[in-house]
């Protein structure tokens, strides 16, 4: 039954590989949490131990089975323990866990008819035969449960297990260094791979990560993994977790087929005022006006602290944001917009904001939104992706919405010291070769103003913001 | 500099839609599981090992360029678990996925995600791998889900609204895809079932009208009374037929690509030996037999040469060969003429 209600609510799409039908976040979440077990939702730092006997009730198997199948299957590490002195059982023991030789094949052959067996395909199956240890010295350590501590995130090699525990897939012993592809490799991939890094190898001059990259991986990486010192603050089990990305309203021939963006992870049960605090954008940092004879109350006339309206609209609903007395409903002038002439955009509401959660949204993956704010600062909004919260992921609600990257921007230099990023532009200013001119604070007092803070010839400054300044 | 390092990374395949040379490695180890002819794990690991697949991670990659390329293998190896792939085929995959998940050089892990609307066919795939008793690949797929190694979400890829860049169309390996068919789709257990019951139920109506109550009058014999039986044989025969007809058409591929490659030339070879092995048996025997038998007819003659020669002499490499080259109509019409099924092929 769960089965066919989760193909009845999963997602799909409207458009091929595009973006999906509507639906509501929330009935995702419940959906998944339905379908899975508290092991597969756990959050638990270490995952849960394994037992012989829970297999076996799990699968309907013996128990021996299972402590078989532990022996067969386990390959990535401990492949080569030996089990609490059992020696390798023999074939025709093992052979039981694998009776049933028709039903087998039947299920080989895919479902048919019953007893679709045919019969020169009786037996394709070698059983369970057990592994052929190689006892080298003693077992190697038995880890509780298959799971060892998280080392620490470093940048560049991953740490590896020991030798000890690298079974015999990972065996000989020449291709130690993940670095080093093999020689004598019989797989495609790593031909063609050894000769794009050995091109590479030779185009190359300063061989390491540029700061773009240093820069985007630890974007990425920083909260991997983290968790709050205070339990509270821990996400819940089954949460739903959306990647989103903002993209920037610049529209610069340069961006012409690749837009800047911003992504950001954020939580099912967030509210979407969260988000919209989260997103950080210059014309919120804008200061208007002419400050050349009081420089030092200009950061009083930043425009966030001004005008704090802004909407985001999903599926035929403005979100307004409406915490503050002085907030206005930006999205009234596009609703009567719309409504005064049956411009064909439905029935288009307007609703709060601070009341809704993203589990509450009914939305499309994939789909482009919007977010608007400082009166027509506008941002294209796309949910790439939702999921469930992962114990890899960082548990820290605090930290949400997370930022995971972000567009590195040029940013414009102080016209003297040419060091650092401008925070003045001048007009009409005797003292400038440039009009306009940009200036870095400390320049711009100096070049401007005497000891006293007394203006100095003729000029207009206005307080720059530079688009790179979240850099 | 700059210029320089974007073609490697794009050579590497981090700034492309796959990871090159990868979907050709994938799909080259699970033909051969599939070649195998079974499900165990353990041939799986074997083959795995031959190719030492767990190297497909190595190479100087940076940790940002690792986690792509990473995402983009899993990606890659989660296709063939979900249908329309074969079980065996899945079966394999999960292997692969599991192998692919545990070898990985990242830190931490890069998870193997999974949509929701695939989620009910998973499941149903491991209740089959439990019913049918493949212990190990129910077994590997639960230590896959307690590793927590899957990402639980809402559709299989990312989604961008990138109307400008192509979305590829996925090809899909034929030789892997499951044999289903309309005949399958058509006719399954539950509709065999039913109709039995249905033929039950009708014969005892028939019974129970009738003046005699335990034989149906004759009257009433309207249909084919093995009508379901007949039906459930011409459709186990066709199964049959179908996968006879797989195998040859791989078996056929193989030659081919075996011809394709340098082997070309040892193969051809070898061929001609045998050719020339067979002739000279044939010339011998003929020539032992008119020695032996210089009286006897022709037809005696004839007969003396199949008998002692078996199958394995002079005739069966030519007529492999022919029948490897074009498997289909060969086996059609074998299975056509033999088994009487026409109806059903068409």
């Amino acid at each position: 039954m769960a089965a066919v209600e989760a193909a009845g609510t999963a997602p799909d799409y409207e458009a091929a590989e595009l973006y999906t039908r509507a639906f509501r976040l929330g009935a995702l979440g419940r959906c998944w949490r339905q379908q899975l077990g508290p092991p597969d939702l756990s959050l638990a730092a270490e995952a849960a131990a394994e037992t012989d006997a829970a297999v076996a009730a799990e699968l309907g198997c013996a128990a021996e089975t299972a402590a078989e199948l532990r022996a067969v299957c386990r390959w990535p590490r401990g492949r080569r323990r030996a089990r609490g002195g059992g020696g390798p059982r023999s074939p025709a023991e093992s052979r039981g866990s694998c009776r049933g030789s028709c039903r087998a094949c039947a299920a080989v052959c895919g479902p048919g008819p019953a007893g679709a067996c045919p019969p020169g395909a009786a037996q394709p199956e070698e059983g369970l035969k057990p592994p052929a240890f190689s006892r080298r010295g003693v077992a190697a350590p038995v880890l509780a449960g298959g799971c060892r501590p998280r080392p620490p995130l470093v940048q560049g090699r991953p740490p590896r297990a020991g030798g000890s525990s690298i079974d015999m897939l990972m065996s000989s012993d020449k291709e130690k260094d993940p670095d080093v592809i093999p020689e004598d490799s019989s797989l495609l991939t790593l031909r063609i791979r050894k000769k794009a890094l050995e091109r590479r190898e030779e185009t190359i001059i300063v061989d390491r990560a540029c700061r773009q990259e240093t820069l985007a991986y630890e974007m990425e990486s920083h909260a991997i993994g983290k968790r709050p010192d205070n339990p509270t603050d821990l996400v819940e089990e089954g949460e739903l977790l959306l990647t989103l990305n903002i993209f920037y309203p610049v529209i610069f021939q340069k961006h012409k087929d690749h837009k800047p963006y911003q992504t950001v992870l954020v939580l099912g049960s967030q509210k979407l005022t969260e988000l919209r605090d989260s997103i950080s954008c210059v014309s919120d940092f804008q200061i208007g006006g002419e400050f050349s004879s009081q420089p030092d109350q200009a950061p009083e006339h930043i425009s966030k602290d001004l005008y704090k309206s802004a909407f985001f609209y999903f599926e035929g609903i403005f979100y307004n944001d409406k915490r503050y007395p002085e907030c206005r409903d930006l999205s009234r002038t596009i609703i009567e917009w719309s409504e005064s002439h049956d411009r064909g955009y439905g029935n288009l509401q307007s609703v709060k904001m601070e009341d809704y959660t993203f589990n509450d949204l009914s939305l499309k993956i994939g789909f482009p939104y919007l977010f608007c704010h400082q009166g027509d600062c506008e941002h294209i909004v796309i949910i790439t992706d939702i999921r469930l919260i992962h114990h890899d992921d960082c548990l820290d609600r605090n930290l949400y919405p997370l930022l995971i990257k972000k567009h590195w921007l040029c940013t414009r230099k102080c016209f003297v010291c040419k060091m650092y990023t401008a925070r003045w532009v001048t007009n009409k200013d005797s003292l400038a070769p440039e009009d306009p001119c940009f200036f870095c604070d400390v320049c711009f007092r100096m070049l401007h103003y005497d000891v006293e803070g007394n203006k100095l010839g003729e000029f207009l400054a206005y307080p720059y913001v530079d688009p790179g300044i979240f850099n | 500099m700059r210029a320089g390092l974007g073609a490697a990374a794009g050579e590497l395949g981090a700034g492309m839609s796959s990871v090159p040379g990868l979907q050709a490695d994938c799909e080259e180890l699970l033909g051969a599981f599939q070649e195998a002819d079974t499900v165990r794990f353990e041939r799986f690991a074997e083959l795995w090992r031959e190719r030492r697949f767990h190297t497909i991670f190595y190479g100087r990659i940076r940790a940002l360029e690792r986690n792509k390329l990473t995402k983009k293998t899993l990606e890659l190896a989660q296709q063939y678990f979900l249908p329309p792939y074969a079980f065996q085929i899945r079966v394999g995959a999960l292997y692969l996925l599991y192998g692919l998940y545990s070898t990985q050089l990242c830190q931490p892990k890069q998870k193997i995600r999974i949509a929701l609307k695939d989620w009910p066919e998973i499941q149903r795939f491991q209740q089959d791998l439990i019913d049918s008793q493949h212990y190990d690949a129910a077994y590997i797929f639960r230590t896959l889900r307690l590793a927590r190694a899957f990402h639980f979400t809402a559709m299989p890829k990312l989604l961008n609204y990138r109307t400008k860049k192509k979305i590829q169309e996925n090809e899909f390996k034929e030789e892997f895809k499951d044999p289903s068919n309309r005949v399958n789709s058509l006719i399954t257990n539950d509709v065999l079932e039913e109709l039995m019951n249905i033929h039950d139920h009708y014969q005892k109506m028939k019974c129970v009208i009738s003046a005699d109550k335990s034989q149906p009058d004759k009257a009433l014999s309207l249909i084919k009374d093995e009508f379901v039986v007949n039906l459930k044989d011409l459709t186990l025969e066709h199964q049959e037929w179908q996968q006879n007809r797989m195998k040859l058409f791989l078996n056929a591929k193989e030659t081919d690509e075996m011809s394709n490659k340098k082997e070309e030339g040892t193969l051809l070879e070898s061929e001609g030996s045998e050719r020339a092995n067979a002739l000279a048996r044939i010339k011998y025997r003929s020539y032992s037999a008119v020695v032996e038998a210089s009286k006897s007819r022709r037809h005696r003659q004839v007969k003396l040469e199949s008998s002692e020669s078996g199958s394995n002499y002079g005739k069966s490499p030519n007529r492999n060969k022919k029948t490897s080259r074009r498997p289909q109509p060969a086996r059609r019409r074998d299975s056509l003429e033999i088994k009487g099924i026409s109806p059903l092929h068409s």
